[in-house]
């Protein structure tokens, strides 16, 4: 009896870092207005899978599938519109900044009147960073990505590749 | 008048000796134990190969399935990691830009 409580404190305690890191990325409405929406949702369950199908002949692939290796879950939302103004992009960022506690950072903080802006936070645990969100707000392009587990930053700003797929764009490529 | 006797004799009935309907029945009941032992063999045989058939098939089907779920993940990934590494890049850009500005 005693020993069962150990094991559900322990595993609720193990489980609550994670659940910290994975943040709420439903948009209400935000899909409705856009053209094109790329819905990603991993769980480590997936992307233990996934990991079985990167191919080791590719050294992007192989880096990617070494990167998520440790990774409790691989969330993305894009939402590309037809045209300047159809939703807020200040709001929808907002939106993700407010679900960020004391444990996230900001890491980088990209503004322009023109471009993209893009904020990347990260959830630091001592040195380590165990979570990271990339917010990016382009007038007709809003993007949140939510890495949850460890990630190593550098690598991932190093991954070049194509991966055999078409070149991202919301606006090229669509998913349920 | 010979012939007469003789043909009497001849058509005249004798009982079976003793216990031949008993035998004719046992051999007839052995015989068809027989059959009916036969029969089950070609059964088992059909059931098995059914069998083996049901669960090679599904055996296949789950790991196709599995294959699609498992390069439909991998897609999946490789298209978040793009995103968020186009993102990475484009800030450590911005951030260089402005640092070589300097």
């Amino acid at each position: 009896m005693k020993t069962g409580l150990l094991v559900l404190v322990f595993t609720i305690a193990a489980a609550f870092p994670a659940a910290a890191q994975q943040i709420n990325l439903d948009f209400p409405g935000l899909a409705d207005k856009a053209d094109e929406v790329v819905d990603v949702t991993l769980d480590a369950t997936m992307l233990r899978m996934a990991a079985k199908f990167l191919s080791n002949d590719d050294a992007d692939q192989r880096n990617v599938r070494d990167m998520i290796h440790n990774l409790e879950g691989v969330y993305v939302r894009s939402y590309d519109f037809g045209s300047d103004g159809d939703y807020d992009p200040r709001a929808s960022a907002d939106r993700v900044r407010s679900q960020l506690g004391a444990n996230w950072k900001p890491l980088v903080n990209v503004r322009s009147r023109t471009k993209e802006n893009v904020s990347i936070f990260a959830d630091m645990r001592g040195d380590k960073v165990n979570g990271l969100v990339i917010i990016s707000a382009e007038p007709h392009e809003f993007t949140v990505v939510n890495i949850v587990g460890p990630v190593d930053i550098d690598r991932l700003a190093s991954l070049e590749g194509e991966f055999g797929i078409p070149r991202f764009s919301a606006r090229e490529k669509s998913h349920d | 008048m010979n012939l007469e006797r003789d043909l009497t004799r001849a058509l005249r009935r004798t009982p079976p000796p003793p216990g031949f309907a008993g035998r004719v029945m046992q051999r007839i009941e052995r015989e068809g134990v027989q059959a009916r032992r036969v029969r089950p063999v070609w059964w088992r045989a059909a059931a098995a190969s059914l069998t083996l058939a049901a669960l090679l098939g599904g055996y296949t089907a789950h790991h196709v399935i599995e294959q699609r779920r498992g390069e439909h993940a991998r897609d999946q990934v490789l298209l978040a990691m793009r995103i968020a590494g186009a993102k990475m890049r484009y800030a450590r850009q911005q951030v260089h830009g402005i640092g070589s500005e300097r």
